[in-house]
């Protein structure tokens, strides 16, 4: 049977939907369907993300197996000390990192508790606590699912079933799941074994006393974030707060309080977070840091009977909730190191310390620490900026350059060619790097722009030589990408604004937005909504105060609890979303973050709030997304987000009438498989139907408008936070702004646009896709080591896409590609997944036959690039056979024209030729020799036939030695002939695609006279020669020598002649780089 | 003041799958064509073509097996031929791109995956109690949009292979292989797919295989597949001489 889909699927597609009644509604797709895309994640791991936790140990050799557990990016396993790390904890549905702990007597047991408890504004959550028994290669979820963040956990070392689970529980509302854990029987039940006093305060560390395991000392702590302030102890440094410290001598089974009127030494209550630490050399010394209205460290050599105070400096003290661990020397009792802003090391005892890392040398802001037990002097750190290891005792430290964790806000893209990926990161400041680099898109083609932490970021428009962008609290910046300069252009009040507002209130993550009608208008958002309309030198504001301007939430300086901590983080009463309709101008959308929806049609004289419409979502619900439709003025989408409340429920609407009525395409009512708070809502800029939306839980795509929705799983893309997203709409596209494992690219998202209910019924089609070009084969990179994070590159060639229903599992599936005359250029092995799959054909014609040598001829290994034109990708698939015509284009970029690159595809063609013909040639003299071989075969050397056949022979191999290079030996022999010099021009001729030089034509004439040369002499040599020795042959009874027809010396349909690029062979380096893969090559799996 | 609190949370209930481990390896050597027709395959030999550096380059492949330990593949180009052959006992290779055609005998780290090859050329659950091999199933896992049954293999080694099982035809729809070479874990994943019978015996004629971690894929393409052809002994013995012959 044979189906063809005579052009695009769209056209396939359009026509069924105009012959049949639409269908009922029903999933058009699913995770299966969509994820065969793929995607491909860029980083960078130069601007690597927040590491929450770090755990390890050394095997006798030293080699030091090592987890690190990102904030919101996973688990990495390295069990090389860093040099390389793998992602062990993607299938799993969070990726907030806890805590991480190895059983001290099973190192293949590892316990990993999810939810951050770094508990800052922008923090993940967590869903309990996961298990592996071999070691970190797979997970079991073994309870606490509603812990939502885990602090610590201890394995008993006498029984690897036992278990403590420090649970500081939900960081936005109330719960009773909170509280330090026991388990017994290896996480399959858990028993609360030390609750707080309110529904606030839970476990946030525990202790073992080394040698006892019996003994033990743990934290409780009472802390809540809302939007506008945060606490850690009570409301205040006088109020009353559940923290506090606590003491087992059962292995955990019950507690008593240790206060000051137990424990001599310890500072008054209240008490805010604690940690605890145990000196494994001296289990009975044991530190804490105590965050009280006079927090320090707290030393004691009683095993916490009595207490000494200890250091009080500054970043011992700095924001205890963000920087409350203790890390002691396994060797050395005095050794202590805090982590804070800085990281500190005490080396007496905990009465002083240094400062050996943080803001300088490091990135800074600290949270866990490793020190190699076999080696002290070995130290590793985990902070905001990543992973960082000391081989001198944690004085200097070396930057790990291969974890990509990086925590994006948001990007954007601009319209170079590749595009160029902008954003912003949590205290990663704002960086531009490519979407596409010769060689792969290592850190350094990442390029920072701007400090503190990063938002928003946008090239601007109007000026190709600047970008905006910003850092915390809406410091907006206007940079030239090329000096560096930078001027801040932060709206500011006037005199007599000061005196009625007092101040202009910027969100953490303040919105600044670019208009899609107007290059060098820029909006950003305080109370008020400002516009410039000349790149900041001035600002128009456009607003009256479009949030509530709730007095209850603007009481900052009171944050913090127990330490005050004001640091605009928790900045409130805010403009949060803006949006410009790209159908006009003067439509304008405003999400405001304590949950007002504004929109003005008049730009800005006169707003409405709409959110009242919104029916069904509670008030006050944080305004993440709102985005102005692009095919219809009345539409707009809106994604709230009440995870500040406690509540993870996704809540997207949509409305066609400027906010009159919303209709939940996500809500609590239906989330549709959506899971996690919503960030992000967009529609594709082609498809209306196709949306995107982004949570805390990755992607999903809808194909029907938001009636369904799919998670999409390319590229093995994790449950990561996707916070923004954005469409090239050139390349169309689709990259992904994640918070936690950077940027990710998923290329030409054209097929979405296709899937039909009609499409996805059918066995096997073929789906639209962007034009197809021809990009430069360019060389780039260069070794980087197996420490080094390199992104991929989107693929080299012409990637063909297709739909099948079910996953191939039976018989051939091959695609096939043809040129204009039917000639099948080559067959492709095909992708079998089910739905979207992907293959690529290289636009390379089979390689041409080489002579063969006792080396490779690099460059004739692969065929030419085929021009530019239209082909026949057919699809063979069981017993049916379908078609689609794919046009090849040449690069945007190049200078040259088709006419030219057809003149360079010629003149290769003729070296290709000319290989082919030095091989037959080659054939007609092995073929020759090999009769004169057998003719000779037992024939007595005095033989006179003997003699003449011999010199015969000798001649023959002669001219053999005139095409190859036969000195054999595996050396660098240099030794070039004639199949050695086409090689060299036929590299020459692939290695740019323009019009060839006239000194290479000429070149290519002088070997074809010298191949013409040596076949005249075979012609001459077996003419003047064969008939005498024939007759004599004849004589003798033997069979007549016969000269080989001129075909191939071997055979036509064997494959084997493919190859390297054929130009990017450089005779030196790359030539021994591809060598050194084909000498790795490996024939199995 | 002691604290005796004693709320117990929501109890994990154990995990209740649908097979165990030795069912689905009943089922998949079943699917294969059933353990008489697989053990009457004694050698088998595959011709097609590999496909390696981002599909740039192709070379003729020949792989033979023989029963119990030995395999042999042959990767072409240019009348240049690869060789990576184990008898049983070593592994060997001739890789003659460079102009030096002598043998070369493989470390045994090295050989460690055509060891595995060669004893699990009909798949790591065929015969499994007689290789020594662990099962333990893990329930099912998303391979590429298929709910697949996710099977680990522990070798008297230590050696794993996570074997995924499609739901419906029980066939391996991708491997990964964790080896410890060298003193550190490597792991291959391999996909399966154009599954054709060979002597009553389905056999995966695609394979596409990559390091972990790595956007540099392998792509094999067998066309043809013979059962029990002759297959001497010395073809994957290290050679007395070179060169080496080429399986045909």
């Amino acid at each position: 049977m044979r189906v063809i889909s005579a052009l695009s699927v769209c056209a396939l597609s359009c026509a069924a939907v105009a012959a049949t009644p639409a269908p009922a509604p029903a999933p058009l797709i699913d995770s299966g369907v969509i994820s065969g895309l793929g995607a491909r994640n860029i980083g960078s791991a130069a601007m690597s993300g927040r590491i929450a936790a770090l755990a390890g140990f050394a095997d006798p050799s030293g080699k030091v197996t090592l987890f690190v557990g990102a904030a919101s990016g996973g688990v990495w396993k390295s069990t090389d000390g860093a040099t390389t790390f793998k992602p062990v904890f993607d299938e799993q549905p969070v990726q907030s990192i806890g805590a991480i702990t190895i059983d001290p007597s099973n190192h293949n047991n590892v316990w990993v508790g999810t939810g951050e408890t770094w508990t800052r504004n922008s923090v993940s959550v967590g869903n309990g606590i996961y298990k592996s028994t071999d070691g970190g290669e797979t997970w079991t979820a073994a309870g606490l699912p509603g812990s939502e963040r885990i602090s610590r956990i201890s394995v008993d070392p006498r029984s690897s079933d036992t278990v403590l689970a420090c649970v500081p529980g939900k960081l936005w509302s109330d719960s009773a799941e909170r509280g330090l854990y026991r388990s017994a029987d290896g996480g399959q039940t858990w028993q609360l074994v030390l609750k707080g006093a309110n529904l606030s305060t839970g476990c946030a560390d525990v202790a073992r006393q080394p040698g006892s395991p019996d003994v033990l000392l743990a934290s409780l702590w009472d802390f809540r974030r809302k939007g506008w302030t945060f606490r850690s102890g009570g409301d205040g440094p006088k109020a009353f707060s559940g923290s506090g410290l606590y003491r087992s001598s059962d292995g955990g089974k019950t507690w008593t309080e240790v206060t000051p009127a137990t424990a001599k030494g310890l500072p008054a209550k209240p008490y805010g977070r604690i940690a605890l630490a145990y000196a494994p050399s001296e289990p009975q010394t044991v530190y804490a840091f105590i965050e009280s209205t006079d927090s320090a460290l707290f030393i004691s050599h009683d095993g916490g009977a009595t207490w000494e105070r200890g250091d009080k400096s500054s970043w011992m003290v700095w924001r205890p909730f963000y920087f409350a661990n203790l890390i002691v020397d396994p060797k050395d009792a005095k050794r202590v190191f805090k982590t804070d802003g800085a990281l500190i090391l005490s080396e007496d005892g905990g009465r002083s310390f240094s400062t050996i890392g943080g803001f300088h040398g490091m990135h800074g802001d600290v949270h866990d620490v490793l020190v190699d037990p076999s080696n002290p002097r070995h130290v590793f750190a985990g902070d905001d900026g990543g992973l960082w290891i000391s081989y001198d005792g944690a004085n200097k430290w070396w930057k790990t350059d291969n974890l990509p964790i990086s925590q994006f806000y948001h990007v954007s893209l601009d319209n170079q060619d590749p595009y160029r990926v902008y954003g912003g990161l949590q205290d990663n400041a704002s960086w531009v790097g490519e979407s596409a680099y010769p060689g792969g898109i290592t850190s350094s083609r990442w390029e920072n722009m701007y400090g503190g932490d990063g938002f928003w970021m946008w090239a601007d428009p109007s000026d190709p030589d600047y970008v905006y962008a910003e850092a915390q609290g809406g410091t907006i910046g206007r940079v030239n990408r090329h000096t560096h300069e930078l001027r801040d252009i932060q709206p500011r009040l006037g005199a007599e604004d000061l005196k009625r507002y007092k101040k202009l209130r910027f969100n953490w993550n303040t919105p600044i937005a670019v208009s899609p009608h107007e290059p060098a208008t820029i909006y950003i958002g305080a109370q008020f909504l400002f516009r410039s309309r000349d790149h900041g030198q001035t600002w128009d504001r456009i607003s009256p105060d479009l949030t509530t301007n709730d007095p209850q939430k603007q009481k900052q300086e009171e944050s913090g609890g127990v330490t005050v901590d004001n640091s605009v983080a928790e900045m409130h009463t805010t403009i949060y979303s803006i949006s410009e309709s790209p159908v006009s101008a003067a439509l304008i959308w405003v999400g405001t973050d304590d949950g007002n929806l504004q929109v003005t049609r008049d730009g800005g004289a006169h707003w409405d709030n709409v959110v009242g419409n919104v029916h069904g979502l509670a008030r006050n619900s944080w305004v993440n997304w709102v985005e102005a439709g692009r095919y219809a003025p009345g539409t707009a989408y809106a994604a709230f987000d009440r995870h500040s409340f406690g509540d993870l429920t996704p809540y997207v609407y949509v409305t066609q009438d400027y906010g009159k009525t919303w209709n939940a395409l996500v809500d609590g009512k239906d989330t549709k498989g959506v899971r996690g708070y919503a960030h992000v809502i967009k529609e594709d800029p082609v498809d209306p139907q196709l949306l995107f939306l982004g949570t805390e839980f990755g992607l999903w795509i809808s194909s029907d408008a938001g009636a369904h929705w799919a998670q999409f799983k390319g590229g093995h893309l994790p449950a990561v936070a996707v916070r923004d997203l954005a469409v090239q709409p050139r390349d169309n596209d689709l990259v992904l702004a994640t918070h936690g494992r950077g940027i990710w690219i998923v290329d030409d998202i054209t097929p979405l646009r296709h899937l039909t209910p009609q499409l996805t019924t059918q066995d096997a089609v073929f789906m639209s896709a962007r034009p197809v070009q021809q990009r430069i084969e360019a060389q780039g990179g260069w070794p980087t080591g197996a420490a080094a994070f390199v992104g991929d590159n989107p693929q080299d060639g012409a990637v063909i896409t297709y739909y099948q229903r079910t996953r191939q599992l039976f018989g051939k599936l091959r695609i096939q590609v043809l040129d204009a005359k039917g000639e099948v250029l080559d067959e492709l092995p095909a992708s079998t997944r089910r739905g979207l799959n992907r293959v690529l054909w290289t636009m390379h014609r089979a390689a041409p036959h080489v002579p063969p040598a006792v080396q490779l001829a690099f460059a004739g290994t692969q065929g030419p690039r085929m021009p530019p034109g239209t082909y026949t990708v057919r699809m063979l698939k069981g017993d049916k056979t379908y078609e689609t015509p794919l046009t090849v284009g040449l690069d945007r970029r190049v200078t040259w024209t088709v006419a030219g690159r057809q003149a360079q595809y010629d003149a290769a063609m003729k070296v290709y030729n000319l290989f082919n013909d030095e091989s037959v040639l080659f054939g007609r003299i092995v073929g020759l020799r090999a009769q004169i071989a057998q003719a000779n075969k037992g024939r007595p050397d005095k033989d006179p036939l003997h003699k003449r056949l011999g010199e015969l022979d000798d001649k023959l191999d002669a001219l053999r030695k005139r095409i190859v290079a036969t000195k054999e030996g595996g050396a660098i022999t240099g030794e070039e002939r004639l199949r050695e010099h086409t090689d060299q021009l036929y590299g020459a001729l692939n290695s740019w695609e323009g019009p060839p030089g006239q000194y290479q034509l000429d070149n290519i004439a002088a070997l074809r006279a010298e191949l013409d040369d040596i076949s005249s002499g075979f012609d001459k040599l077996t003419t003047a020669e064969l008939p005498a020795l024939n007759k004599a042959l004849t004589g003798k009874g033997a069979t007549q020598l016969v000269v080989p027809p001129p075909t191939a010396f071997d055979d036509d349909d064997a494959p084997g002649h493919g190859g390297v690029a054929a130009g990017r062979l450089d005779p030196d380096a790359d030539a021994v780089s591809d060598v050194a893969r084909l000498k790795s090559l490996r024939l199995w799996n | 003041m002691l604290r005796t609190i004693a709320a117990l949370l929501a109890l994990a209930t154990p995990t209740a799958f649908a097979y165990t481990a030795a069912e689905l390896a009943t089922k998949n050597v079943e699917a294969k064509g059933g353990i008489d027709k697989i053990d009457a395959i004694k050698s088998l030999r595959l011709a097609g073509t590999l496909r390696i550096n981002g599909d740039t380059l192709e070379l003729a492949l020949v792989t033979l097996v023989k029963r119990p330990h030995s395999i042999r593949s042959d990767a072409t180009l240019q009348a240049l031929t690869v060789v990576q052959a184990y008898d049983g006992t070593a592994a060997w290779q001739i890789n003659p791109f460079q102009g030096r055609k002598d043998p070369e005998r493989m470390s045994s780290d090295d050989a460690k995956g055509f060891a595995e090859d060669a004893q699990d050329f009909d798949g790591a659950l065929v015969d499994y109690q007689k290789k020594g091999y662990t099962l333990d199933y893990l329930g099912t896992e998303d391979i590429d949009g298929t709910e697949a049954h996710k099977l680990r293999v522990t070798r008297p080694n230590g050696d794993i292979t996570y074997v995924y099982l499609d739901p419906d035809a029980f066939l391996e729809i991708r491997t990964i292989d964790r080896r410890i070479e060298h003193g550190v874990p490597n792991e291959t994943i391999t996909d399966y797919g154009d599954y054709e019978k060979v002597d009553g015996v389905y056999i995966p004629l695609s394979r596409e295989f990559w390091t972990k971690g790595s956007s540099d894929h392998q792509k094999i393409q067998f066309d043809k597949a013979q059962a029990n052809v002759a297959a001497e002994d010395t073809e994957f013995q290290f050679p007395a001489s070179r060169p080496a012959t080429p399986a045909k």
